[in-house]
């Protein structure tokens, strides 16, 4: 048996979602302020892992064409990326709130 | 649009000439290479769990050292990276359809934005250094070269694999190459946020 490759029409949608989420990131974290350095509010940083969430998931499903495997493996690749996307959010809560300090 | 066929298996029982990977079986591509995805996305969900810890414990170092980076480059590389990760599948599409040449040419595409992502990455170690920031700076410092440095180090690697199925275009093997480039996208997708824009 043989696997189904996305669809080059797929392939340009997803490239056009990362770009977006991309932009959508980068606007999030306020690249476009003039404003001195400053933390971002709490609901930017997490737009910005929301959406970096969401790249993950189209690379792994689409690009990585994981949307054919069993139900089990999407959900260990998935589960994994998930894990790491909560690692950067509980180290940037404990800094933000000085948890260690 | 037609969906293009690919060669592995995704039911439980492997096709004639195939190995039977067991529960990898399920996985499209070669198995082998989604061990090494799983084993790369372990090893750098660890460096990014120390890169965390360290944060929260140096903060305002951490800080101070980010606002030296420039963070729209860093998302300017994201999109190359992405880009190039299209043409990567595109190039699998093309062979799948037998379509060497244009597979060959999809190839090509990505590792010109793989070289791309390269010197836009030199040259911002190059800005870095010549600022007299080095890995033995600070931590923060350290940690973005180790990250940074390693995940470079998998671009380098990709485009020699690249470079290697583009000489030899089959299905199987441009299935393996990608799916390694597209590895190294979702590490740097994942890397991106942490080191240049979580603040």
């Amino acid at each position: 048996m043989r696997t189904t490759l996305p669809s080059s029409r797929r392939l340009v949608l997803t490239w056009a979602t990362l770009m977006g989420l991309t932009l959508i990131s980068m606007i999030s974290a306020r690249l476009d302020a003039d404003a001195e350095w400053q933390a971002l509010p709490l609901w930017g940083a997490l737009l910005v892992l929301v959406s970096t969430g969401f790249k993950a998931h189209q690379v792994l499903m689409t690009y990585l064409n994981l949307r054919v495997s069993s139900p089990g493996w999407k959900g260990a690749f998935l589960g994994l990326a998930l894990v790491i996307l909560g690692v950067i959010l509980s180290g940037y809560l404990a800094a933000r709130h000085q948890l260690l300090g | 649009m037609t969906e293009p066929r690919g060669s592995s298996s995704v039911s439980g029982a492997p096709s004639e000439g195939e190995a039977d990977w067991g529960p990898l079986s399920a996985l499209p591509g070669n198995p082998l290479m989604w061990v090494l995805i799983l084993s790369e996305m372990l090893v750098f969900a660890a460096a990014f769990g120390l890169f965390a810890w360290m944060r929260a414990d140096q903060r305002e170092l951490f800080d101070a050292s980010q606002q030296l980076l420039d963070p729209v480059i860093g998302g300017l590389n994201t999109m190359v990276l992405l880009t190039s990760g299209l043409f990567a599948a595109l190039a699998t599409n093309a062979v799948a359809r037998h379509q060497v040449r244009r597979s060959r040419q999809w190839l090509l595409l990505t590792m010109a934005l793989g070289l791309v992502f390269g010197a836009i990455k030199i040259a911002e170690y190059a800005s870095k250094f010549g600022a007299g920031l080095t890995p033995e700076t600070n931590t923060f410092f350290a940690f973005y070269y180790l990250l940074t440095g390693f995940h470079f180090a998998h671009v380098l690697f990709g485009l020699v694999l690249l470079a290697l199925v583009a000489w030899r275009t089959t299905l199987a093997n441009v299935e393996t190459a990608t799916a390694f480039w597209h590895m190294v996208d979702l590490i740097w997708i994942l890397l991106y946020p942490l080191i240049y824009l979580l603040r």
